[in-house]
């Protein structure tokens, strides 16, 4: 029924953290304060900490889904709709991860065009990225979630960076807490959704962990250190921008960043973009990966030839999105998109299986 | 894989054709100079040219223009290697321009440029800011002469920190109003922090002498040092202040009553009688608190009565009040009742008593 993974391309439990973090960790960090902030103010905080918590909700169901199925979307979709339509049903993951490389790689290079290369040419470093990203996946899952690791733990020490504001942080901005209704609270926390997204690659490599029971708490783990890691840089931004300013920036993080000053480098962007580089590398890879991996599911495409198609796909397509405005309509809709995928369609995946698994019985 | 491997080796070089910014071939602004004249902003650059016997020149670009870093454009024909702002230390306003025009449009363009750090030093100069620029300070050229002055003396003397970060926070946060440091030119080859100049609006509408700059810091710094001066009758004491803190309280709501408690830790610097004695102290102490008090309520009220709010009354107030009212709040700042309270601790008196 499955096809069998071989126990060689399989992964250890605890590397699931990584996956998932990373994955959720990309280029929303660098600039979703202010959006957040314009709805619920400098309350905000409490709505990143909201949006976290109902993320191990969405865990929960999604483990429960796929150790009922013991397999990953595309077997739980087939359990529920049949196998016609669970392909079909399946398919616009595709479309979906498309979206997540698409925007991850042309933010990130809009971010390099704003703040250090102007005149850089967004089709060739895609290029170059994508045929990186290429060459990974073809190495197989196994090193892709190397990369992931690598992804977590090289660029780590950029959180020390954020201790050069506490110089200039006034608290007092945070205060009074509680100013703002449940309701932008609970609206912010929707805003946050394209900013966390990425824990679902977790309903695709689900079949290559090796012991899935024991990476439930690593996955749990991954996306607590994410809410963690947020919110400490939520409440580090609001303390070091006022209100108004704040607004100004698109950026935030990165502005944070004009102020660290140390004696062998004045500007530290420079250091801490170049550094982006292996953070956006694993979103790109797991995105690719995922994209493939239910072509070769649902279509039987060979992966190798799926990855290259999807890879095509980016890279023509990338070139439309030329204006801030443009890509600020990509990252909106890729955020509602998986706001539907997480929120909407997992909860309904679930309960669906829970039927099922009644009726079959 | 040799496919790929080519792939990847081409797009690395194609990838690399972007505009070079190499430390020897461009022209690295380290200072800047507004002025406004006959109606139009006039900016210099300050650029260093270092010279082959070790020394620094401080060459200037100058230009006039409608918008403050169009300048730059103009100055680029007069440069021989492109002129690049990676590196601006120091901007100086004149004072002309930043009481009339404002310096808002331009404190919009450093905002703006990716480039610029947010530990930028601005400064207000009295008169011409592009003489004070044009003079010859230190060895190590003008910009980094001034922004080393306006550092020490916002880090361990009397001069309340601010720079790009801080007058922007202050500026949009609601409820306070920045200010910057003011520098005179003395000589050829010398200049001063001469004062404290108060924003509204990007407008110079107040401005204090150096003596009164330490009072303002108690009330907007924490862990401020600076020097105090008191005369007790015949003898006088100077003292240095280690570190300070002040507290804001809402006393009451209505009418709206704010308690600053200002406690200072400070060491004896000197002293012109014979012989320090506990009691002197306790004297000096005293008289020290009697003076903080009575100099930072006069601050508080001048600024009152200016309609400015650089220790951040309200937002201070709005931190302590739920769906607060700015536009009331403006009304009601007028009326607003303070009361200073120090407290000065002499720990030390130096090698001897």
């Amino acid at each position: 029924m499955e096809p069998l993974i071989p126990e060689k391309a399989k992964i250890s439990p605890f590397l699931v953290f990584f996956l998932v973090h990373t994955m959720q960790f990309g280029i929303g960090i660098l600039g979703f304060q202010r959006l957040i902030a314009l709805t619920a103010g400098y309350d905000a905080w409490i709505s990143v900490i909201i949006a976290g918590l109902s993320i191990h909700v969405i865990l929960w169901m999604m483990y429960r889904i796929l150790d009922t199925v013991n397999g990953d979307i595309m077997s739980a979709n087939s359990y529920v709709f049949g196998k016609k339509v669970g392909r079909l049903i399946t398919l616009p993951y595709v479309l979906y991860f498309l979206c997540v490389a698409l925007t991850t790689l042309r933010t990130f290079i809009e971010v390099v065009q704003v703040w250090m290369f102007q005149d850089m040419s967004t089709f060739w470093y895609a290029f170059a990225f994508c045929v990186l990203a290429i060459y990974i996946i073809f190495g197989g899952f196994r090193i892709v979630t190397g990369i992931a690791f690598f992804g977590v733990v090289l660029p780590s020490y950029l959180i020390f960076t954020f201790f050069f504001t506490f110089p200039y942080a006034d608290l007092r901005n945070l205060l009074p807490v509680f100013d703002h209704s449940i309701k932008d609270l609970v609206k912010a926390a929707y805003q946050m959704s394209l900013t966390y997204l990425g824990y679902e690659v977790l309903l695709f490599f689900y079949p290559f962990i090796k012991d899935p029971q024991k990476s439930k708490k690593w996955a749990h783990f991954g996306v607590f250190f994410t809410t963690i890691l947020y919110t400490a840089i939520t409440i580090i931004t609001f303390s070091y921008f006022s209100e108004g300013q704040l607004q100004k920036n698109i950026w935030a993080t990165l502005t944070i960043w004009k102020v660290v000053e140390m004696p062998f480098v004045e500007r530290f962007e420079y250091i801490g973009i170049a550094n982006w580089n292996i953070v956006i590398l694993p979103n790109l890879c797991i995105a690719l990966w995922c994209g493939s991996r239910i072509l070769k599911r649902a279509v039987h495409l060979k992966q190798k030839y799926g990855v290259l198609l999807l890879t095509t796909i980016v890279l023509i397509t990338i070139n439309f999105f030329k204006t801030r405005e443009q890509i600020n309509t990509l990252i909106s809709y890729t955020g509602k998109i998986s706001f539907f995928l997480n929120y909407v369609y997992i909860p309904l995946l679930f309960i669906l299986v829970l039927i099922v698994k009644k009726v079959k019985k | 894989m040799k496919i790929l491997i080519s792939l990847l080796i081409l797009s690395t070089i194609l990838a690399g054709c972007i505009q070079k910014e190499i430390v020897d071939d461009v022209n690295l602004e380290t200072g800047a100079a507004y002025d406004y004249t006959d109606g139009k902003i006039r900016g210099t650059a300050l650029v260093p040219v270092y010279l082959s016997d070790k020394t620094v020149e401080n060459k200037t670009f100058s230009s006039s223009s409608n918008l403050s870093r169009d300048f730059l454009r103009d100055v680029q024909r007069q440069s021989s290697d492109p002129l690049v702002s990676g590196s601006l230390k120091v901007v100086l306003f004149g004072e002309r321009l930043a009481k009339e025009k404002g310096i808002l449009d331009l404190i919009d363009s450093f905002q703006r440029d990716p480039s610029i750090g947010a530990r930028l030093y601005l400064a207000v100069t009295e008169g011409d800011s592009k003489a004070v620029i044009n003079g010859s300070y230190g060895e190590r050229g003008n910009a980094i002469y001034l922004s080393n002055l306006i550092r020490h003396n916002m880090n361990s003397k009397d001069v309340p920190k601010t720079d790009l970060q801080r007058f922007l926070f202050d500026f949009n946060q609601k409820g306070k109003t920045p200010y910057l440091p003011r520098i005179k030119k003395l000589n050829k080859k010398a200049v001063e922090i001469s004062g404290l100049s108060f924003f509204r609006y990007g407008h110079v509408v107040d401005t204090i002498p150096p003596d009164k700059m330490f009072y303002f810091k108690l009330l907007v710094d924490k862990y401020s040092k600076g020097t105090l001066k008191v005369n007790l009758g015949k003898d006088a004491a100077a003292i240095e202040s280690i570190r300070s803190n002040y507290k804001m309280n809402l006393v009451s709501r209505k009418p709206l009553k704010v308690n600053i408690r200002i406690k200072v830790k400070a060491i004896l610097n000197e002293y012109s009688g014979i012989r320090v004695t506990p009691k002197k102290i306790k004297m000096i102490e005293k008289k020290l608190e009697e003076e903080i008090e009575v100099e930072c309520l006069k601050l508080t009220k001048r600024f009152q009565s200016k309609n400015i709010d650089p220790v951040g009354f309200g937002h201070f107030i709005k931190s302590k009040t739920r769906k607060f009212n700015y536009s009331k709040w403006e009304a009601d700042y007028r009326y607003l009742k303070m009361n200073v309270q120090a407290d000065v601790t002499i720990t030390e008196s130096g090698v001897i008593d």
